[in-house]
């Protein structure tokens, strides 16, 4: 099958809006982002097809948006700053929702993990119960204008369900960030309309 | 991953649209606006007969957390930093819209594309 033909099958499913690939470390990520109309099997159906059309291990993420109406852009926190004090050795991550912002800190002897730390910390500024605790971080691409492609791994420990976001910036570090708010942002939308 | 139909991305748009399915002529022509503006990025929002809203990211790039909000976005092209060139837009929009009707008929042997009117 080929990639043309694969993104076709996938995007013929019910409820899918887009198809993206990303391919790292011999593992082909594939995105698919979904509807309001899409049904829950889709991540099993889109695996099954996902693994018979490509060659070799295929991770697959289907990122879900209800309806537009009841989760509105709003309630997404936003990346407002990144700053790092190597004086103290410590990454600062600032997130905003609407008016009100947080702050998360994590110590920068832990890498790439850092700002995962530190933007799980932020969220828990709005929302003290989070269930998610920083997973893992890992740099799958530097493109050649020096961008850089960071996948970001969170766990809930009681379930062990995982969430992950993928995404580019400036720095690694800034990817991180990113992908950490990619990975969350759509669980906890619910749980931020409240504060709003 | 597998190979595009389409192979190279050196092909150009037409010898695409001639010999190669409709998603890659999408992506080609997504590629060439990319690359002859100097944009940043560029997606193409389209609603297809038989498929639905449909969002094609140039590339094939994932949307992630959607930060350019895709999916609110109306039918058409929306590229980073805008792009001003509204015949260009309408004929990416026309061909996305052509070229997924093409690939989702649902005999790729025949020649009914999806919408037709009998």
């Amino acid at each position: 099958m080929s990639l043309d033909e694969l993104e076709l099958e996938l995007r013929r499913l019910r409820g899918v809006l887009a198809v993206g690939f990303q391919e790292s470390d011999g593992l082909l990520l594939v995105e698919l982002q979904a509807g309001p109309d899409a049904y829950p099997e889709l991540a099993r159906d889109a695996t099954l097809i996902a693994n018979q059309g490509a060659v070799g291990p295929v991770a697959v993420e289907v990122v879900r948006w209800g309806d537009r109406a009841s989760a509105p852009r709003e309630t997404r926190l936003r990346l407002v700053e990144i700053t790092n004090d190597p004086a103290v050795g410590q990454l600062q991550v600032r997130l905003a929702l609407g008016d009100d912002e947080g702050v998360g800190r994590a110590s920068t002897d832990h890498g790439l993990l850092a700002p995962v730390e530190a933007t799980v910390a932020a969220i828990r500024v709005f929302l003290p119960d989070l269930r998610f605790l920083p997973g893992w971080a890992r740099l799958v691409e530097t493109t050649p204008d020096r961008r850089f492609l960071v996948v970001a791994s969170v766990t809930d420990p009681d379930t062990q369900e995982h969430r992950r976001g993928a995404a580019e910036g400036a720095s690694p570090v800034a990817a991180a960030t990113r992908a950490t708010l990619a990975a969350l942002n759509r669980t906890i939308a619910l749980d931020l309309a409240p504060l709003l | 991953m597998p190979e595009p139909t389409a192979t190279l991305l050196t092909t150009s748009l037409v010898d695409v649209a001639r010999l190669g399915s409709g998603l890659g002529a999408v992506y080609r022509a997504l590629d060439l606006v990319v690359d002859r503006y100097g944009l940043d990025d560029a997606a193409l929002v389209v609603e297809v007969p038989g498929l639905g809203r449909q969002v094609l990211h140039a590339g094939r790039r994932p949307i992630g957390d959607d930060e350019t909000h895709l999916h609110d976005a109306p039918e058409g092209l929306h590229t980073q930093p805008p792009l001003d060139e509204p015949v260009v837009a309408e004929l990416l929009l026309a061909l996305g819209a052509l070229a997924l009707r093409y690939d989702a008929r649902p005999d790729p042997g025949g020649t009914a594309v999806p919408g037709e009117s009998a």
